[in-house]
């Protein structure tokens, strides 16, 4: 009987080949993505139908940044290296950018986005994720491609 | 002295011998489905909340001792799901029986949202057999017991 479970079968650690992006580690963090790019696409759809005139700016950034979710998930998800690195640092820069300005200047801010005050109205998760999305493509780097490694 | 008479209190049955304005008979149908709606599902949220943390105890647990998803979890995420797919009808029947909701898309939108939860997080428990499929597992239901928080918070009081 093929249960799921494994009962005795120790833990085997996969061969040592490049991991890639989607599985282990990464597909924890490819499932946290799914769930920020559903929750930002669905609250920016309803914004920019329902209220589009209240807060263009806010609303036009909650748009962009259900896109870069969107697009960061697939590109971790189907191991798309290169692509997931740009989506993910875009969101690095646009949730520092946009919570630095979130915070100096409110008035810019009448609703919330996504990266508002660098998400705390989500835990600050919006914050960590690039940050932890960053680390594991460092780690995840195909080998061919030299990158800027440790200084050092 | 000529007192109006006072409004009907809510929850009151609008009895005309009351001598209370009795709103008009829609209104009385849509309020008390909005009732209906806050008594019936806000216990079903409380539960759902309260099951989906324990899966996550549970997965925890599984994820700090290095241990992929078991079967048994898997029972457990059904029982969760089983309980949302409830909700979800039971959130159906009332809106269509003439409950308004605050925000009807956030609110379908969660509804929505918390039924593939899980779901998704089971399929990867089968694909990765290591500990992250408890972690995901974990993820997941804290998800759903945010979204049921969220999902309460929405519908608003009647």
């Amino acid at each position: 009987m093929s249960e799921p479970s494994g009962p005795s079968t120790p833990h085997t650690e996969p061969t040592r080949r490049t991991p890639s992006t989607a599985t282990g580690p990464g597909r924890v963090l490819v499932a946290v993505y799914a769930i920020f790019a559903l929750a930002a696409t669905a609250r920016a759809g309803v914004q920019l139908v329902r209220d589009w005139h209240e807060a263009p700016l806010a609303y036009g950034l909650s748009a962009l940044a259900a896109v870069i979710y969107v697009v960061a998930t697939v590109a971790l998800a189907r191991g798309r290296h290169r692509l997931a690195t740009v989506a993910v640092s875009t969101e690095l820069i646009g949730v520092l950018v946009v919570g630095a300005f979130s915070l100096a200047d409110p008035a810019a801010f009448p609703r919330a986005t996504v990266w508002s005050a660098f998400g705390q109205g989500y835990g600050f998760v919006p914050l960590v994720l690039p940050v932890l999305g960053l680390l594991w493509l460092r780690r995840t780097a195909p080998p061919r491609a030299p990158g800027p490694g440790p200084a050092s | 002295m000529v007192v109006a008479a006072p409004a009907c209190a809510t929850g009151t049955p609008g009895d005309p011998r009351l001598g209370c304005r009795a709103p008009s008979l829609a209104r009385r149908g849509a309020s008390r489905a909005r009732t209906t709606l806050w008594t019936v599902l806000t216990p079903l949220a409380l539960a759902v909340v309260a099951l989906a943390l324990l899966l996550a105890l549970w997965a925890a647990a599984f994820a700090l001792r290095d241990r992929a998803v078991v079967l048994r979890q898997l029972w457990g995420a059904a029982v969760v799901e089983a309980a949302l797919v409830v909700q979800a009808i039971v959130a159906v029947a009332v809106v269509v029986g003439g409950a308004g909701v605050d925000e009807p898309a956030t609110f379908w939108g969660y509804v929505a949202c918390s039924l593939i939860v899980l779901p998704i997080a089971a399929a990867w428990a089968f694909a990765e057999r290591t500990r992250w499929s408890s972690v995901v597992l974990l993820v997941a239901a804290v998800t759903v017991a945010f979204l049921q928080w969220r999902l309460l918070q929405v519908w608003g009081a009647p």
